[in-house]
């Protein structure tokens, strides 16, 4: 659900740019100290930021009998952290802009806002939540994953409505309006995406546990843990 | 996905060989246009100038384009019907169209067009490392264009794994029922991302091999900027400037 370029207000367009800044600059003052201090790194967080685009083109069945892909936030936030999510997220954006036609360079703040920013932090919020309750791996994967989604399209439609106000019933009546409008697909996006997720970490938790162990998705069995790779990347890598 | 056709039309535009600076500022003054000046008539002005520039000059395919605005099309679509209705509380929940509403989506809808337009200007007639060149000649943190630019090599790699899996479960009934394309796309998923990290572990590790520690910087040369392109961009957007001005009454 990205808002397309020229949907908003030149205002809101450039208020939800500055918004979206800090957390983006500072994802991209830690992209360049990691890159810095372990130049090995570039690599695996560009292949971080192509696997977060390249989940567009996986397919997720619909219960309206289409087809629809995720978004990752969820996946990107806990796998890479939401701090790396909001630099990486912000690039692949860019790229969906300008390589898919979805989005915009003028909607990108707001798009950042909503994808990058809110959705790796509540879906990371929502995986540690989840977590210490002890609900186990699986459900918390589910909740970051759904909760990533769902906060993102919310917030999109509380940026919509701010934009276009009902002229009756004022930003209340726009907010249930673009909620409901969109609901349709997003509600069941969110539950796939999640249900998706719960899959993902189980063959991950197969084939790459070393690699959940170093990002710090998993505990680590033995007493004394290694350090911890920077945010984001994994050391060494197990093929599928 | 059938690859990025938006890349592929960049790639074998005529405009190609342009100057980065140069298109970006005709995209950019088109776009600024289209969003601050009001929709009619700038954003069919706006929308008929971009299109006609990358159909007609750039030698871009119609039906490319065509299918590239296909998606924010979409969007606009709905966005605009939501806009247009009315939510009116008083005497029970109800819904209607009046002219305002109608008028404001019809305008919003209009700015969007016109935005769309000017950007695929830019995105089918520019490719991405021309682009990222051109922001790492901005001062942008190197660090930060050279993993913007692994993201775009390595995307290809990936979209090509995701095509060739995506076969083959195919070809085993993967997707022949809901629950099938869920767990279908579950190991998808999760085989590009160990793929990705794979593949990065490789090419570190090659050039490690051949001590290569630094930047990843490729050659870029720049292209000279065009005075007569800059001019007839300013000449363009002075005559959408001036024709809203009429339209609006602001000039005699």
């Amino acid at each position: 659900m990205h808002i397309a370029e020229g949907f908003l207000p030149p205002v809101h367009a450039a208020a939800w740019t500055v918004a979206a800044a800090p957390f983006v600059i500072h994802g991209g003052r830690s992209v360049v100290r990691q890159v810095r201090d372990h130049p090995e790194t570039k690599l695996l967080l560009g292949a971080s930021g192509a696997f977060t685009f390249v989940l567009s083109a996986i397919k997720l069945p619909s219960v309206t009998g289409s087809s629809s892909h995720p978004t990752g936030t969820g996946l990107g936030a806990v796998l890479f952290r939401p701090p790396v999510m909001a630099f990486l997220g912000t690039v692949v954006l860019l790229f969906q802009a300008l390589l898919l036609a979805h989005g915009g360079i003028t909607t990108l703040g707001a798009n950042a806002f909503s994808m990058a920013i809110v959705g790796p932090w509540v879906g990371y919020a929502a995986y540690r939540v989840v977590g210490r309750l002890g609900g186990g791996i699986s459900l918390s994967v589910f909740f970051a994953m759904a909760l990533a989604d769902l906060s993102t399209y919310c917030v999109t439609s509380m940026q919509l409505a701010l934009a276009f106000p009902d002229p009756s019933s004022g930003i209340v009546g726009a907010a249930s309006k673009f909620l409901s409008i969109f609901a349709v697909t997003q509600i069941p996006l969110a539950i796939a995406e999640g249900l998706l997720g719960v899959l993902v970490f189980r063959v991950l938790r197969d084939v790459a546990a070393p690699e959940l162990i170093r990002l710090g998705v998993l505990p680590d069995p033995t007493p004394d843990p290694p350090h911890r790779a920077p945010s984001g990347t994994p050391t060494e890598t197990t093929e599928a | 996905m059938r690859g990025l056709a938006i890349d592929d039309a960049a790639w074998s535009s005529r405009w190609r060989d342009h100057a980065v600076r140069d298109k970006a500022c005709l995209s950019l003054g088109l776009l600024l246009a289209a969003a601050l000046l009001p929709p009619w008539p700038t954003s069919a002005i706006v929308a008929v100038v971009a299109l006609g520039l990358l159909v007609g000059r750039a030698g871009t395919s119609l039906a490319l384009v065509a299918r590239a605005v296909r998606g924010p099309l979409a969007f606009v679509a709905i966005g605009s019907v939501s806009v247009a209705v009315v939510v009116s509380t008083s005497g029970g929940p109800f819904l209607s169209v009046t002219t305002d509403s109608a008028a404001r989506a019809a305008g919003v809808a209009g700015h969007a067009v016109a935005g769309c337009s000017a950007m695929l200007l830019l995105a089918m007639t520019t490719p991405m490392v021309d682009l990222l060149a051109g922001l790492r000649r901005l001062r942008l943190p190197a660090a930060c264009v050279e993993v913007a630019g692994l993201v775009y090599r390595m995307l290809f790699v990936l979209l090509e794994s995701v095509g060739t899996i995506r076969e083959s479960q195919a070809a085993r009934l993967g997707y022949s029922s809901p629950s099938r394309s869920l767990r279908s796309a579950g190991m998808l998923t999760a085989a590009t991302l160990t793929r990705s990290w794979s593949r990065a572990r490789r090419l570190e590790q090659g050039l490690a091999g051949r001590e290569l520690t630094g930047s990843l910087q490729t050659l870029d040369e720049p292209v000279p900027g065009s005075t007569a392109f800059l001019a007839a961009t300013a000449s363009a957007l002075v005559a959408i400037v001036a024709v809203a001005a009429l339209s609006a009454g602001v000039l005699p």
